[in-house]
């Protein structure tokens, strides 16, 4: 019986701080190949009404000039569907900030977030296939982390008292802390905070996530109507709310 | 703070200057498009949708500064989830690679040859090789492979010398690492940006350039 030797892994996966082998890097491996489920094709996202993201300009784990930290995140979505680890790193430091805290504020509180983010990664990872443009990753992202955050308020309503977790205390519920130089976002946070767990769920997934009416309506088992009315609710709280910082 | 009463029934048929809000609010979901001459020739309707729009990006913007507020908090699930994602890269087809004793069976997987033609292509000044693939039996010793690439590229460089030095690193490497039989290196550029426009790149904006 013959041995067997093969490269395992793109030696572009780690972090990149390798000299390029001058030689055929040739490791012994006898590890077994994963195969990747591919889940159905999903829907196309609704593109979210926001200004493109930032890159994240750090620099844990990757060296200062690495080109990818400016690489659209089609050419990232691309290389990571090749197996390019470190692509995919890129994408969860440039979007999984907001991913955790959207998954936060479904959720109405903070414990169970980077669980919930880092899980959206993982099924984002093994279905890199099924993203037909890779230039929309960043509302097909926020699609699945507001996938994760509803399965695991599903989970909750089966098995837990879903008052505990409906009102979480705002960070800035208290009245002397309403004072008149908080900034707009910070007033906007706040003007957040004080939605209905329902209206605010409804809101995000619409405003953030980039979920239709009837979608919603089927995440959070609720009416159409419903979901309609939770949302002009809280569009009429919320600009009521920002009234005061035109 | 006033209590929200989520009871109470909210008056549907809000209107603005004689159109209901939730008309208003999903033109403006689709962008004020196609435009409709009633809602944009009334000064008070703009002004509505010009506050709900604030409020949307507000909305975003809170969420996004959050986000920003604690820049070490996610290097935690990050590494864990490197750690797990790496252990599931699919090697793909191997690539057979010759030993003098015949009961030595050596082979460079698919994905590492990828990897190896990216960093060969990411070396190159104003080049980011984005998809790379393996045409032809390259299980197979000897057998004929195309190889094709897709890069994004600084835009004022010479698109045709680009390529001719993609093809020559490319050629090289995998020479180098692998006994693949490369008949052609097919390089298309799908993507262009700007020198000024670093980091721009991330958002959807160069997307719409592509294929």
């Amino acid at each position: 019986m013959g041995r067997e030797a093969r490269i395992a892994s793109p030696p572009d996966s780690t972090s990149g701080q390798d000299a390029p082998p001058a030689q055929p890097a040739v490791v012994a491996t006898t590890a077994a190949r994963v195969t990747l489920p591919r889940a159905a094709a999903g829907t196309t996202p609704r593109p979210a009404r926001c200004a493109a993201p930032r890159p994240i300009a750090r620099e844990v784990d990757t060296i200062a000039d690495d080109p990818l930290l400016d690489a659209s995140d089609g050419t990232l979505a691309t290389r990571a569907r090749d197996g390019d680890v470190h692509a995919f790193e890129v994408i969860a430091r440039r979007h999984g900030p907001l991913m955790r805290v959207l998954a936060g504020r479904l959720l109405g509180s903070d414990v169970e977030t980077d669980d919930v983010v880092q899980e959206a990664f993982l099924v984002a990872w093994r279905r890199l296939g099924d993203l037909d443009d890779p230039g929309t990753l960043r509302a097909w992202l926020m699609r699945i982390v507001g996938n994760r955050s509803i399965d695991r308020l599903r989970v909750r309503r089966d098995h837990d008292d879903v008052d505990a977790y409906e009102r979480p205390a705002p960070r800035s519920e208290a009245p002397d802390r309403q004072v008149e130089t908080r900034l707009q976002l910070d007033a906007m946070w706040s003007a957040l905070d004080k939605l209905p767990l329902d209206q605010r769920r409804c809101w995000l997934l619409r405003e953030t996530a980039g979920y239709s009416y009837a979608e919603i309506a089927q995440a959070l088992d609720l009416p159409t109507s419903t979901v309609r009315g939770q949302i002009a609710r809280a569009r009429v709280f919320l600009m009521g709310e920002m009234e005061a910082w035109r | 703070m006033t209590p929200i009463d989520d009871s109470a029934p909210l008056d549907a048929a809000e209107l603005v200057d004689g159109v209901p809000v939730d008309e208003l609010a999903d033109y403006l979901d689709r962008g004020r498009t196609p435009r409709d001459p009633r809602i944009e020739g009334s000064a008070e309707c703009r002004l509505y949708l010009q506050a709900l729009d604030r409020v949307t990006r507000l909305s975003h913007a809170s969420l996004e500064r959050e986000a920003e507020r604690e820049p070490d908090r996610d290097d935690i699930w990050i590494t864990g989830l490197l750690e797990t994602i790496r252990h599931e890269v699919v090697g793909g087809r191997d690539i057979p690679v010759g030993h003098p004793d015949p009961a030595t069976k050596l082979s460079v997987t698919e994905a590492a040859a990828r990897g190896l033609v990216r960093r060969a292509g990411d070396d190159l000044d104003g080049v980011l090789l984005s998809s790379t693939s393996f045409d032809g039996d390259v299980d197979t010793a000897g057998a004929p492979v195309v190889v094709r690439v897709t890069a994004a590229v600084r835009y004022g460089l010479d698109l045709n010398a680009v390529a001719d030095q993609l093809r020559d690193r490319v050629a090289a490497t995998l020479g180098l690492h692998t006994e693949l039989a490369v008949t052609s290196i097919d390089v298309t550029v799908d993507d262009v940006w700007l020198p000024g426009d670093r980091g721009t790149g991330a958002g959807t904006g160069t997307e719409e350039a592509r294929r």
